[in-house]
């Protein structure tokens, strides 16, 4: 479904993506992680063109986006992207912002549009918030219509970057559910996170960058119990001294 | 001077009355036309503005220059007396066919006020944070639709007050065109005048009027800016 094969980019003197190799089947979950400024994030827009790439080969969904007769709009509208800071249309209400795309690039039908979108709601248990603005909504609520959002196109992909770590606390969890949920359901997912618990709990294969190189990836398992570098021993031991052993089990 | 007296019923009943109401309907029906028209002409102008067409930013760029930095009095007199030279027949037919000097003093009002209206946009737009493109594009839309479905409407929002403004001062500008001769508030009040030599009331009369149109635009700005900029800021 993803195919990077020795992909780099640069931020003028920077090497933000070194060498990157990377295979996401369909329906697979990939958590990413890794210290702040490792690349992550750049990693994780190259799959969707927000960043360019600068060379190697990026095949997503079957199309080349090193090709230039890739159409890139058509591409993106198959992908799914969740930010930090949800970015949820402050002008429009919450259905409106899960019909816009429908309606403009899909062609459908206002009703059948608001139908769908209603359904999305309901799954993620924010219905009764229909005719809010974002302005009215809490981060975890904001950020639950941004995964509704993103699955109002019916994509194939769906790419997370961060999607919990501008909520409060208590919020975390309600949008983890939903996202959990959506891994059931087959989709296949890149999500850029530091919620361990939902990468044990969920991912197929959990990738580790440091300084713009994927240093290991491995099953949650393997990865949590085992891992093979300093520095991803180090950034666990970090992250989680008091749940580590939780983690391996 | 000590001889004057004061006679305020010439401007509230009788024919100068008439006169200034009539005057207030050409100032009123120049600005919400103006008003119009130069909105339509600003977004013309801002979009071009952002081009990444080379073409289209210089063009919007060397409009903005000349307008903005040139008397409007000076534009006002091009259009009545230069226009000739410059537009085709049909143009000018129809610019006789209705009254011209309404006519020349529109179009250059507007595009006088379309110039600072193109760059109030451009800033709503700079406004809107870069993420709010990102989040667009992610879900399929060119930078084009972007800018049409999500971008502008909230520039627009955003450059409402604005926008006002230069409502105003559109209203206010409008009264350089009784010198082409439009027969809007301050050439009718001139015209009491001349007449009655009751300048001091006319022109307490027309003066009020502006400042009673501002005083309810501004008001109407701050409702506004309550109700809706509230509701649709970014969370
Ligand atoms: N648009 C950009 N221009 C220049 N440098 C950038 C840009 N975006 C990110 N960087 C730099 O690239 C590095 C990786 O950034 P990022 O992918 O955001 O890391 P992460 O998401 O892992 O924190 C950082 O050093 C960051 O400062
Ligand atoms: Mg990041």
């Amino acid at each position: 479904m993803i195919h990077f094969t020795d992909v780099n980019k640069w931020f003028g003197p920077l090497h933000v993506l070194n060498s990157i190799n990377l295979h996401v089947k369909q329906g697979e979950v990939v958590v990413v992680c890794g210290p702040s400024g490792s690349g992550k994030s750049t990693l994780i827009r190259t799959i969707n063109q927000l960043e360019a790439i600068n060379n190697g080969t990026l095949i997503v969904d079957g199309m080349d986006l090193s090709d230039r007769k890739t159409d890139i709009n058509k591409l993106r509208a198959e992908i799914g992207f969740v930010f930090q800071q949800f970015n949820l249309y402050p002008h429009l209400s919450v259905i409106n912002n899960i019909t816009l795309a429908p309606i403009k690039l899909r062609n459908l039908s206002r009703k059948d549009a608001e139908e769908q979108a209603m359904q999305l709601l309901t799954r993620v248990d924010l219905a009764e918030k229909r005719d809010a603005y974002p302005a009215q909504l809490s981060g975890g609520q904001q950020q639950r219509v941004a995964i509704a959002r993103g699955l109002a196109m019916k994509p194939r992909i769906m790419l997370f970057d961060e999607p919990t770590s501008a909520l409060d606390p208590e919020m975390i969890g309600e949008v983890l559910a939903v996202m959990q949920d959506l891994a059931k359901s087959g989709m296949t997912m890149v999500v850029v996170t530091h919620e361990m618990g939902f990468a044990r709990e969920v991912a197929h294969q959990v990738v580790f960058m440091d300084a713009g190189t994927i240093l290991e990836e491995a099953p949650p398992a393997d990865f949590f119990c085992n891992p093979q570098h300093d520095r991803a021993k180090q950034f666990l031991n970090q992250l989680l001294t008091p749940m580590h052993g939780a983690l391996c089990s | 001077m000590l001889s004057y007296k004061f006679d305020w019923s010439i401007i509230l009943t009788g024919q100068y009355h008439d006169w200034l109401v009539s005057g207030l309907k050409v100032t009123l029906q120049l600005s919400v036309a103006g008003i119009i028209l130069s909105f339509l002409l600003g977004l013309v102008v801002a979009v071009m503005r952002m081009s990444h067409l080379k073409v289209f930013r210089w063009s919007a760029c060397v409009f903005l220059e000349f307008t903005r930095n040139t008397p409007l009095l000076v534009q006002i007199f091009f259009w009545y007396f230069g226009s000739y030279k410059l537009l085709p027949t049909v143009v000018n037919e129809w610019l006789n066919s209705t009254s011209f000097e309404f006519a020349a003093g529109l179009i250059a009002l507007t595009i006088y006020t379309s110039a600072f209206i193109a760059e109030d946009i451009r800033s709503g737009v700079l406004s809107i944070p870069k993420e709010q493109m990102e989040a667009a594009q992610s879900s399929g839309f060119s930078y084009l639709r972007a800018m049409q479905f999500i971008i502008l409407p909230q520039a627009v929002r955003i450059t409402v007050p604005p926008l006002v403004n230069q409502f105003l001062n559109l209203a206010k500008n409008s009264s350089l065109a009784m010198t082409i001769g439009v027969m809007e508030l301050t050439y009718q009040a001139r015209q009491v005048e001349s007449y009655t030599f009751k300048g001091f009331e006319a022109f307490t009369a027309a003066t009020l009027v502006y400042l009673a149109i501002s005083i309810i635009i501004t008001f109407l700005v701050d409702q506004y800016n309550e109700r809706v900029l509230k509701l649709h800021k970014a969370a």
